[in-house]
């Protein structure tokens, strides 16, 4: 898949891209916990232009029945797009395109999921996209992994996930819109960052060894950026903001 | 990284890499002990632990719990506790032995949405926590006012040898039914006493995890 | 099995012990709405949006407006449809897949309300008669579950269209082609508002919350226009009303009504040419 031609200049002789980011930079990124009042754990990101909800449920009881395992807890995920967060209106009816995002983001989590202690349960994630940029997947999947803790689903680590791509012929960090229409390549990535695991992980474009090698390392340099963030909303959602000081009221 | 002796972590987080005993809401991961939820992580002699801020109830047995009633069969009721599991309350316990699924009706006993204090009497991974309301104080409530807190805070609620629950129910002339799912009935003879009674629960859940939460819960139960 | 969400019986005789003292359980009068808090512009890739807030009740609601083709018996005309969709993150008890009845109600009913009062002029949505016109999409999503989305969502559309920048189209040879860079505001007469009140016993009670929602015996929701008329209305719920209580609703879906009438308005006022 070639770049496309267009007018915008994707990277200025200074090394300034499109939006004025650098090179190693990613967009904008904040994310809340404990937005929803009825779903078990919540958290909502906005990331570049990007403005998605995650909702959890569970563990509960799996309906219909004959989906549950009698040996381990099930992860149910979906990734959906209102009709209005895309340029032209979009179907609200569930596209091929969510559905496979659907699961390429359910295996990306599970990894980091102890479902087993929870036999015969579902846990069910809920991702929907208000308003859609470059990177929603990514976006979709750090919000999630949020959601997940915030429920107090028991995990060994959480899972973050930023893109990176090849962009005038460099390789870039948290490819955005303009930048996947006009690139050459565009690779999102999920990282479990205290296992140091690679969750997610898909490729459009061509790459050389050398480049994929720094493309997938750049990824997980955004990874790490994007854990930071999760972290904060964690901790502003059950520490008051405070840092990692313990609070000595043994009870 | 065997550092204090509280500390705040989120999943992922390693506690310590030393020789203890990974316990609740932990894993062992190599020579590390990291943890698996967002709480309190606690050091204690040899073994290690975290005192979740967040998640849902398990039952363990023996526990006591507050249940709302969602269904029945011809044989028993399903009781929503709180939990990933539903609460199983069999016929036979509230009818007694000589229970006849054609010619007792039971929901002249328990009807959908009755609430119920109940034990876990038995549970295990391979089916749903069996419920009893054989003993004293157990069966249907048919009075007070339903609250919540995060299951892993109920501790902080009782207190130090019931401490501060009898604070809470000295100040507001109140009865509280805690459960250990959570879920708590509260009476009380007037409806200030509710409304503060409520409060400190309230205060519980959001600041379980502060230093001197029960202080601070005694001084507004003292002010009003 | 669908699970239904069953309300537990301490709340529900507390709230029906309460209003036989004509007093509500979370201490509103009878006649009083949950506080509205309305945001515009949400979503800045949509013509128009906005997040209201109704209690706890939350909803987001986006405006598309893009070329179509006309309905074949009103060539003359725009298109105007709103949906609705209860995110499955809303409530525990919302599922995924096809819309059931009551979410199919409550799209239907919000878009009456809207089309009836005839909000939008649709016959200047026109690009040539008969072949190609503007079609104008509101779509809801129920983000968080605490009762009476009818009215939540309505608000949501009514902000949303209200504060819309319609993109220009114009006909070029066969095709309709973007004017680029040319938006104008919605042709909007009139600013419609529902109200929607619960019947529980005898009592009527204004905007009921989840509780009540869940434990009322019929409902009825009302929209009325700017003058103060009523353009549209539906029951529900499995009990019916005496005349007397029906003409209450309506006086009470105009007086109530014109108050959320006037918070909408100033959100138009803040952005629209036509102030």
């Amino acid at each position: 898949m070639g770049g496309r031609d267009t007018d915008v200049v994707l990277l200025d002789e200074n090394g300034v891209r499109c939006d004025g980011r650098r090179i190693d930079q990613t967009r904008r990124v904040e994310i809340r916990a404990g937005v929803l009042r009825n779903a078990h754990g919540s958290a909502y990101i906005e990331f570049g232009d990007n403005k998605i909800l995650a909702g959890v449920f569970g563990p509960r009881d799996v309906h219909p029945k004959h989906m549950s395992d009698t040996d381990t807890g099930i992860l149910r995920c979906r990734y959906h797009m209102s009709p209005f967060s895309v340029t032209e209106r979009k179907n609200p009816a569930p596209s091929r395109r969510e559905i496979e995002i659907s699961k390429v983001i359910k295996e990306a989590l599970e990894p980091s999921l102890m479902l087993e202690k929870f036999p015969r349960t579902v846990v069910d994630v809920f991702m929907e996209v208000l308003q859609a940029d470059g990177g929603s997947r990514c976006a979709a999947l750090s919000a999630a992994s949020v959601a997940l803790a915030d429920a107090g689903i028991p995990m060994r680590d959480m899972v973050c996930a930023c893109a990176a791509g090849k962009v005038a012929d460099t390789i870039v960090l948290d490819v955005n819109n303009e930048e996947d229409q006009a690139g050459q390549a565009d690779m999102p990535v999920g990282y479990m960052p205290n296992m140091d695991r690679i969750t997610l992980i898909q490729l459009d474009g061509v790459l050389t060894p050398d480049e994929y090698k720094r493309c997938v390392r750049t990824a997980v340099d955004g990874c790490r950026q994007v854990y930071e963030v999760q972290k904060k909303a964690l901790a502003d959602r059950f520490f008051g903001g405070g840092g990692k000081e313990g609070s000595g009221d043994g009870a | 990284m065997a550092g204090a002796r509280h500390q705040n972590v989120m999943p992922g987080d390693v506690i310590t890499t030393g020789p203890y005993r990974p316990e609740e809401h932990t894993v062992l991961d190599g020579k590390r002990i990291l943890a698996t939820a967002v709480g309190v992580s606690e050091i204690r002699d040899d073994s290690v632990r975290v005192v979740p801020l967040a998640g849902m109830y398990y039952p363990r047995v023996k526990d006591f719990v507050i249940g709302k009633v969602v269904s029945h069969t011809s044989l028993s009721w399903e009781l929503e506790i709180n939990s990933c599991y539903v609460g199983f309350l069999p016929a036979s316990d509230v009818f007694g032995r000589d229970f006849s699924a054609h010619a007792d009706d039971l929901t002249s006993h328990l009807a959908k949405g009755d609430m119920v204090a109940a034990r876990v009497a038995n549970f295990d991974r391979t089916r749903d926590p069996l419920l009893t309301v054989q003993d004293r104080d157990l069966g249907k409530i048919d009075i007070g006012e339903l609250a919540s807190l995060a299951p892993g805070k109920v501790p902080h609620l009782i207190g130090k040898n019931g401490s501060t629950i009898r604070a809470i129910e000295e100040s507001c002339r109140a009865t509280l039914a805690v459960g250990d799912n959570g879920w708590v009935v509260i009476t009380a003879d007037d409806p200030d006493g509710l409304l503060k009674a409520e409060r400190a629960v309230r205060m519980i859940d959001e600041g379980a995890h502060e230093a001197g939460i029960s202080e601070r819960v005694r001084s507004m139960l003292e002010t009003g | 099995m669908v699970h239904k969400t069953i309300i537990d019986e301490l709340t529900r005789s507390k709230i029906t012990k309460m209003l036989g003292d004509g007093r509500r359980a979370d201490g509103r009068g009878m006649e009083e709405q949950r506080p509205v808090r309305i945001e515009t512009g949400a979503i800045p890739k949509a013509s128009g949006s906005a997040r209201v807030f109704l209690g706890n009740t939350e909803v987001v609601a986006g405006v598309k407006i893009q070329p179509d083709r006309p309905f074949p018996d009103v060539g003359d005309r725009g298109i105007f449809i709103c949906t609705a969709e209860i995110l499955p993150l809303a409530h525990p008890d919302i599922e995924t897949g096809p819309p059931n009845p009551a979410v199919i109600e409550l799209a239907r009913v919000v878009d009456r309300g809207i089309r009836e009062s005839g909000m939008i002029d649709l016959s200047q949505l026109v690009l040539e008669k008969n072949k190609s016109v503007m079609g104008v999409f509101a779509d809801n999503s129920v983000i968080d579950v605490d009762g009476n989305l009818f009215d939540a969502c309505s608000y949501a559309s009514t902000a949303a269209l209200l504060t819309a920048r319609i993109p220009k189209w114009e006909m070029r040879g066969d095709a309709p082609a973007r004017v680029e860079g040319e938006e104008y505001d919605a042709p909007v007469t009139t600013i419609p508002a529902s109200v929607t009140m619960a019947k529980i016993g005898d009592s009527i009670v204004v905007d009921p919350n989840q509780d009540e929602w869940s434990v009322m015996d019929a409902r009825v929701t009302i929209t009325t226009n700017s003058d103060g008329n009523v353009c549209a209305l539906q029951k529900g719920g499995s009990s019916g009303f005496t005349y007397d209580e029906l003409v209450r609703c309506s006086e009470l879906s105009v007086s109530v009504g014109s108050r959320v009438r006037e918070q909408i308005r100033a959100k138009g006022a803040a952005v629209r040419g036509d102030g």
